[in-house]
This record gives C-alpha cells, structure tokens and sequence, in this order.
C-alpha cells in the first residue's frame, strides 16, 4: 500500500518516486502548486478511494501524515 | 429532499449566441509569460473562448438568440406567457433584466417574467421552475433565456481565474407537450461553502466603494484583483465535486428508476476539462455520450449545459433521446436532471 502510494503520489506531482520521503513538507515541493494539488485530491479518490474535506487535507502537513491517512482510510 | 418530476414539459427549441470576439488563450499573455500560461491552459483544457465588448451584456447574447428561435421556429410573440432570465451578470441592480427583454422581445404585458440568481446549475433549476409554472396553469410557452458574460467578472491578472471563463447566452423554448413523458430533477445547495467562488463587494453586505474597486496583490504568486472581482478556491471546488457530484447523479438514477444504458447523452456543466474529465472517469461513462464544449468556449456557467447541447447535439436529437444533465458550482449549489427531447429544433450558433 505505502509503496502504491510513493508511486501514485510522485505520478500526481509529476516526480520521481525516489524523490519523496516520508518526513517531507510536501507543499514546499517546487511541483506543488494549485494546479497538481487537483491531481492529489483525484489521486486520493480514485486510487484509494479517499474522499476528503479540504479542512482536513490542509492539515496534513508531511508525506507522512498523507501515508498514515492512506493507511487507516483507503477503501481498497 | 430536492428530488421533483413532471410530465409532458420539455425543451423544444434552443438557440445560442456567441460574442464573435475570439480569445486564443495560449496568447493571452498580456499579464503573464506564456510558458506559465501554456501549464494553466493545458490542465484546465480552455484553448479558446468569446469575450463580450464593453457594450455587451448577457441579456444582448440571450436577446440574439431568442430572436433568432423565434424567427426560425415561427413562433407567435402573443403565446410566450412566461420568460425567465437566468444570470449572475444582468444588465442593473435593478429592475430584473427578464423585465427589459420582455420588451425588447415584443412579448405580452400579461406575459410572466422574473430573474434567476443562480450559477452553473442554474438551467436545470430554471427547467423545474418552468415546468412547476406550466403545470399550474395556462402558460402556452415559456422562453428561458440563460447568459452570461464572466469575461467581466474575474480579474485578467489572477492566473487561478484569468484563463478559464467565457461569454454566451442561449434562448430555450418550453413547451408542454405528451412526446416529453417524464422528466426527473435533483437539486441541492450548501451555504456553508458560500465563500468558495465569489465576488465580496458591490452588493449591498460590501457596498462599492473606492477601496473595494482598488487592484491589489492577495497572494504570495503575485495574483491580483479587487474585491469587486470573483474570486474562486479551485481545490475547494474541485474536492467537493468530486465527491457530491456522482452521488448526485447516482440519487436520481435510482430515484427515476433509470437504466443508466438507457441514456443516450451526458451534458456536464463545463467547469474545465480536469474536472470534467475527472468525472466521467469516475462515473465510468463512454467518452462518445459525454459532448464537451470546453476547449472552444470555456466556462460559461450556467451557459454550458445548453451551449454545449446546441453547439455538439444539433444534428442529434431529432429522434426521441434522454439526456442527463449534470450542472454544479458558485453557491454551492449542484443538480442533476433526465430530461427527454424529441424534435427539438436546433439552430446554428449566433455570432453577436
């Protein structure tokens, strides 16, 4: 699961997998804008089945954060 | 609970007008540099759009079109009993613009007009109310007439809203009639998202003044505009469509009982071709009944629905066809309708 993630997540913000680690504020990445922010919400959703209100996606701050969320909440 | 059906009222004329000025947005590069644009434009799908001039307003889009409907189709100006005008960018404050078209269309001083303050699900509201109204009572035909000119409403140097609207108005005739049989209708709101797409100053909570016309820098990007300009959280936006959306369209599949093989074509709001993209995915719907009008006029709001049945539909729905049409946006507020069409008259678009 955590490695589909690693990979659908660098897919979304068009990256390399080996670029992303866990402890990494992920908005601070040069690709993260407004525009791959949509890609990671459609990756939620269509990947693992994660709906998620904006309140609560903002407060996820690392890569980690988003890990343990696909962990305790992906439907697949 | 929003759901409603009616029988025997349906559309069966529809008409739009374009203004003739053509934005190419890849050259939309007055306040941006193109490689940024080029990203933008590629995402959001809108390669080009219409702008009204200065001296155009929806009501004149909406105007053009209707004449034209009402040319072609023959159709008496004595028996439109109702005209309802659908915008968010109407001529004043007031009095209603429905009211100044009614004589700029020659209809009846007994004729019914009011305006609708909706967004990007506005027409299938303006669908149920017209339907509601011809079941109570003696109304002939009733004319919706749905423009907008979002071009004006958005600052040309906030790049999250700079590249994505466009203007167009349509004139649909509805009539009653048993070739329509039966039409369903979900319709929703949420208020609590009302702060998500928005223009704070100029009504009468934020009076205009010279500090809410006044251009500033709201962002760390740089994007400017004034509070007299929509503003609009995509994300937000995004993350709640695609959530509320498809349950939406799954509510009113099961309450019409409708064989979702059955419908012949899907009309979404045209939000931008990521969304709408995102949707038809999610929903698993064949990409030949999903018309799109994104890349040529963009996101005309309320507009889209039925500019975008007149400009990919016309030479389709000469035979009896079903139609779901999903709209959704500013409000919030979403809907969801199955609508039947048979012989519906179609017009070439009108270039104002």
């Amino acid at each position: 699961m955590e490695e589909k993630f690693f990979t659908s997540f660098a897919e979304a913000l068009e990256m390399e997998a080996g670029q992303i680690k866990v402890q990494d504020t992920f908005r601070d990445y040069e690709n993260y804008s407004s525009l791959t922010e949509l890609s990671v919400l459609a990756m939620l959703d269509s990947e693992f089945g994660i709906e998620i209100e904006m309140k609560e996606f903002n407060k996820y701050l690392t890569v980690g954060d988003l890990v343990q969320l696909v962990a305790v909440r992906s439907a697949k | 609970m929003g759901l409603l059906s009616f029988i025997n009222s349906g559309i069966s004329g529809l008409y739009a007008a374009v203004p003739r000025h053509v934005i190419n947005n890849y050259e939309h590069d007055k306040w941006f540099r193109k490689e940024d644009i080029r990203e933008i434009i590629d995402k959001i799908g809108v390669k080009e759009r219409r702008f009204a001039d200065d001296k155009t307003c929806s009501s004149d889009l909406c105007y053009a079109a209707a004449q034209k409907l009402i040319t072609d189709m023959k159709i008496n100006r004595e028996e439109i009993d109702l005209l309802v005008f659908i915008s968010q960018t109407p001529d004043y404050r007031m009095p209603a613009t429905s009211v100044i078209l009614q004589e700029r269309l020659g209809l009846s001083t007994s004729a019914i007009t009011f305006d609708i303050n909706l967004g990007c699900s506005a027409f299938l509201y303006g669908l149920t109310i017209v339907y509601s109204m011809m079941a109570g009572g003696q109304i002939r035909k009733a004319l919706i007439l749905d423009g907008e000119t979002r071009s004006k409403v958005y600052s040309h140097k906030d790049r999250k809203t700079a590249f994505l609207f466009g203007d167009a108005g349509v004139a649909a005739l509805i009539e009653q009639s048993s070739k329509f049989s039966q039409s369903f209708f979900s319709l929703n709101s949420d208020g609590s998202r009302e702060s998500l797409i928005k223009v704070n100053a100029g009504g009468y909570r934020n009076m205009s003044s010279a500090e809410t016309v006044k251009e500033k820098v709201i962002d760390e990007y740089g994007n400017i505009r004034s509070e007299e300009n929509g503003y609009m959280n995509g994300a937000d936006v995004f993350n709640f469509v695609i959530r509320e959306v498809p349950k939406d369209f799954n509510r009113l599949l099961e309450f019409s009982a409708t064989d979702i093989s059955s419908l012949d074509y899907f009309v979404f709001h045209q939000a931008n071709s990521y969304i709408n993209g995102f949707l038809a995915k999610k929903l698993k719907l064949p990409e030949d009944k999903v018309p799109s009008t994104i890349e040529k006029f963009g996101n005309t709001s309320s507009v889209s629905i039925p500019l975008t049945i007149v400009s990919e539909l016309k030479d389709h729905l000469k035979t009896h066809k079903k139609l779901l049409l999903s709209g959704f946006g500013v409000g919030l507020t979403w809907g969801t309708a199955i609508i039947e069409v048979d012989d519906c008259i179609i017009g070439d678009i009108v270039e104002v």
